[in-house]
C-alpha cells in the first residue's frame, strides 16, 4: 500500500483569533448595556434621594423639638411652679447643726 | 444655470449656519453655558444652625426652635379659592387679641396682590404648619426657617440679648451675649449645588458640588442657673415690696470674675421682644451708669490705707460738724457726728466728713490713680454688648469739692460691674480681675477656654484684709445690721457696705430719689461671691440699709445654702 501524502503550502497563523475579537466585542457590549441599565436605575433613585433627604431633614427637626421641650421642662421656672403646685416652698428658716 | 443658483442657495445656507453656530459656540458660549447650567443645575442654601447658649451646668438656655414661613401664590388662586384659603387659614392662626374676619380680611389683601409670592405669616410651629396642610389649600407653602427658642423664658433676658433680622433681613443678636458674640453664634451658611431632572428630582450620577455649612459656635457661660433663679426671685419680691422704678443685681465669683448671676427688672421676654418697649432691651448692669454713693467709701479707705496714709484706728479731727470745701457744706447722711471718731467707725457709720478727711489725707493724685487702677473710667472688657464707656474729667479739671465729694462717691459716675469688679479686687486679697460672662466657646470638638485674667493689683492683700475687717464692722455695727440679724445670716461672717447715693436732677440732688445699693462679699475670710443689689428710686424707703441690704442678706442667705457654706460666728 502506498501513501501518497499531499504537501499544501501552510496558510499562515493568525495572531489575533477572531473568537478573541469577538469575546472581547462581546464583553464591552455587554458592559455598555450594564451601564446603560445601571445609569437608568440610579436615575430613577433621584426621587428616592430627595425622599431620604426630606425624610433626614424632618427627623432633625422632629430631634430639635424634642430636645427643646425637655429643655422647657428641665426649666427652673417651670420646675419651680411645677414643685409649688406640689405643696413644696423655700426653706424658711435653715438651722445648722453643729 | 440652475445648477449655479443651486449651488450659491447652498453655499449661503451653509455659512448661515456656520455663522449662527460661530454666534453659539464662540459669542456667545460663555452667556449660554450659564444659561444651560441654571437650567440643569439647582442650588440649595444649607441654613447654618446658630449656636446654642448653655448654664454653666450644661442645661440650655438659648437653641434654635424649627418654624416656617407661610407664603401665598396668589397667581395660582381665583377669587373663590382666595377667599375661602384666607378664612381658612384665619381660623387656624388668628391670636386672641383679633378677630377671625380681620385677619381673614389680611390674608385677602395680601393674596389679591399682583404677585407670584407673598409672605402670610411668619414664625409657624411645626404643629400649627401640620393642621394647615391637612387643609390642603391650594396656592399656599412653607418656607422652613428657625426661631430662637430660650427655655427659661424672661430669665437671663439681659445677658442673653435676642436674635432679630439687621437690613438684609439675615439673623443677627442684638445686646448681651448674642450681640457681642453674634459672630461665632451664627455660623456660615453652606450650598448644595446637583444636576436636576425634567422633574427638578437630583439626579445622582450627574454633576455635585457640596460646600458644608459650618454651624454657629456654642457658648458655655459662667452663669449658675441656680444663682441666677435666685437671684432673680429674690430682686423680683424686692422691686415690688420697695416700689422701686428699676432694680438690678449681680453676682461674681471675686477669684476669677467669673459673673454668677446677673439680673434686672423690669426685663423682657427675648423669644417675644417685640413685645416691649425698646428701653427694657439694655442692660442697665453694663450700661446704665450711677453715682455710686457710699458704697464707694470703702475703695477709697482702701487706697488710704494702702497708701498708709490713714489706719484703722486714725482719728478725725475734722469730724465735729459739717465740713465746708469750696464754699459747700458738706455734712453726714443723718447730720449727726462723731468728733474724734476712727475710720472704721467713719465706714460703719457712713460718715462723709470723716471721708473728706481721708480723702484729703490722700490727696486728689492719689486718688485719682486709685480710681482709674479700680478699673473706674475706661471698659470693663466684659463680654457683653453694650456696655458703657465711663470717662472721668480728666485730673487737671478736679477741684478741691470734686475731691471732696468724690471721696464719699457722689460727682463720679460708675457702672455696676464696675463697681462689682472694684469690690471683687478687695475681696480676693488686692487683684483687679477681667469680668466674663462666658466661659468657653466649643467649636465641634475643639474647646477654647477663657481663662481669668488679672488686669492688675491694686491693693495689697494686707490692706485687703485691713479694710474687709472695716466692711464686716460695717455690716454688724452699721445702719444694716438688724437686717443682718433678722435675715437669717446671724452667724455668717459677711463684708459689705450700703450706698445711698442722691439722683442728680437738672444741675441739683433730689433728696427724694435716691438709688439705694448695697455691695458685700460672703464669707468674708474666703469669698465665695461678691453680690451688688441696687434699686433705683425705692418709695417705701430711701435708704440702701433698708431696701438693698435685705435682698443682698436675702440672696446671701439662699447662697449659703446652694453652696453648703457653714455658718462661722
Amino acid at each position: 500500500m502506498t501513501i501518497i501524502k499531499k504537501f499544501e503550502p501552510e496558510q499562515p497563523k493568525n495572531n489575533f483569533p477572531k473568537k478573541y475579537i469577538a469575546l472581547v466585542v462581546g464583553v464591552l457590549f455587554v458592559l455598555t448595556l450594564t451601564q446603560i441599565w445601571v445609569s437608568n436605575i440610579v436615575i430613577m433613585y433621584g426621587e428616592k434621594f430627595d425622599k431620604l433627604a426630606i425624610l433626614q431633614k424632618s427627623l432633625l427637626t422632629q430631634n430639635q423639638i424634642l430636645k427643646n421641650e425637655i429643655a422647657k421642662d428641665a426649666s427652673l421656672s417651670n420646675i419651680s411652679s411645677k414643685s409649688g403646685q406640689l405643696g413644696f416652698s423655700n426653706n424658711i428658716s435653715i438651722e445648722y447643726i453643729r | 444655470m440652475r445648477i449655479f443658483w443651486i449651488k450659491c442657495f447652498f453655499a449661503i445656507f451653509f455659512i448661515a449656519i456656520f455663522a449662527r453656530l460661530f454666534y453659539w459656540q464662540i459669542v456667545k458660549a460663555d452667556y449660554l453655558q450659564i444659561q444651560a447650567e441654571d437650567q440643569h443645575f439647582t442650588d440649595v442654601k444649607i441654613e447654618a444652625s446658630r449656636g446654642n447658649i448653655f448654664f454653666s451646668d450644661g442645661s440650655i438656655l438659648a437653641s434654635s426652635n424649627p418654624s416656617f414661613l407661610l407664603f401665598g401664590q396668589p397667581k395660582l388662586l381665583t377669587k373663590e379659592q382666595t377667599v375661602n384659603t384666607a378664612y381658612s387659614l384665619a381660623k387656624l392662626l388668628v391670636p386672641p387679641d383679633r378677630e377671625v374676619s380681620d385677619l381673614a380680611k389680611e390674608f385677602i389683601n395680601k393674596l389679591s396682590q399682583d404677585l407670584f409670592w407673598v409672605v402670610l405669616e411668619k414664625q409657624i410651629t411645626p404643629e400649627k404648619k401640620q393642621e394647615i396642610e391637612d387643609l390642603k389649600l391650594p396656592g399656599i407653602g412653607f418656607e422652613q426657617g428657625s426661631s430662637r427658642f430660650y427655655p427659661e423664658g424672661s430669665s437671663s433676658a439681659h445677658i442673653l440679648g435676642f436674635v432679630g433680622s439687621d437690613s438684609k433681613s439675615e439673623s443677627r443678636g442684638y445686646f448681651g451675649v448674642e450681640g457681642y458674640y453674634d459672630g461665632e453664634l451664627k455660623g456660615v451658611a453652606g450650598l448644595l449645588r446637583h444636576e436636576k431632572d425634567a422633574s427638578g428630582l437630583p439626579i445622582l450620577i450627574g454633576n455635585f458640588f457640596n460646600t458644608d455649612a459650618k454651624n454657629g459656635k456654642d457658648l458655655s457661660l459662667n452663669i449658675d442657673r441656680s444663682v441666677q433663679f435666685i437671684v432673680e426671685q429674690s430682686l423680683k419680691a424686692g422691686i415690688e415690696k420697695y416700689g422701686a422704678k428699676s432694680a438690678s443685681a449681680v453676682v461674681m465669683d471675686p477669684k476669677t470674675g467669673a459673673v454668677l448671676a446677673l439680673a434686672a427688672y423690669p426685663n423682657y421676654d427675648p423669644g417675644n421682644y417685640t413685645k416691649y418697649p425698646k428701653e427694657y432691651f439694655k442692660d442697665p448692669v453694663v450700661a446704665d451708669t450711677y453715682e455710686p454713693g457710699s458704697t464707694f467709701k470703702v475703695l477709697v479707705i482702701s487706697a488710704a490705707l494702702n497708701e498708709k496714709v490713714v489706719t484703722p484706728e486714725t482719728t478725725c479731727d475734722a469730724c465735729v460738724g459739717p465740713v465746708s470745701v469750696g464754699g459747700y457744706d458738706l455734712r453726714t447722711w443723718d447730720n449727726k457726728y462723731f468728733p474724734n471718731t476712727s475710720m472704721t467707725d467713719v465706714i460703719i457709720h457712713s460718715d462723709n466728713t470723716g471721708m473728706v478727711f481721708a480723702g484729703k489725707k490722700l490727696g486728689s493724685d492719689k486718688l485719682y490713680n486709685y480710681i482709674e487702677n479700680f478699673g473706674f473710667g475706661q471698659a470693663s472688657n466684659i463680654d457683653l454688648q453694650d456696655a458703657a464707656d465711663t470717662t472721668i474729667r480728666p485730673k487737671t479739671d478736679w477741684r478741691e469739692i470734686d475731691l471732696a465729694t468724690a471721696s464719699f462717691g457722689q460727682g463720679i459716675a460708675v457702672t455696676p460691674i464696675q463697681m462689682v469688679t472694684a469690690v471683687s479686687a478687695i475681696a480676693n486679697g488686692g487683684n483687679l480681675m477681667e469680668p466674663h460672662v462666658v466661659k468657653q466657646i466649643k467649636d465641634g470638638n475643639s474647646t477654647f477656654e477663657i481663662k481669668p485674667k488679672v488686669i492688675r493689683p491694686v491693693i495689697s492683700p494686707d490692706t485687703a484684709k485691713v479694710i474687709t475687717e472695716m466692711m464686716v464692722q460695717a455690716v454688724d455695727k452699721g445702719e444694716a445690721s438688724w437686717y443682718k440679724e433678722h435675715g437669717g445670716v446671724a452667724n455668717f461672717k459677711i463684708a459689705g457696705k450700703t450706698g445711698t447715693a442722691q439722683i442728680p436732677v437738672a444741675g441739683h440732688y433730689d433728696s427724694t430719689k435716691t438709688i439705694a445699693s448695697f455691695v458685700g462679699f460672703a464669707p468674708a475670710d474666703d469669698p465665695k461671691f461678691v453680690i451688688l443689689v441696687r434699686y433705683d428710686q425705692p418709695t417705701a424707703s430711701i435708704f440702701g440699709a433698708e431696701t438693698a441690704a435685705p435682698t443682698f442678706f436675702e440672696i446671701a442667705k439662699q447662697l449659703f445654702n446652694y453652696y453648703k457654706i457653714v455658718p462661722t460666728e
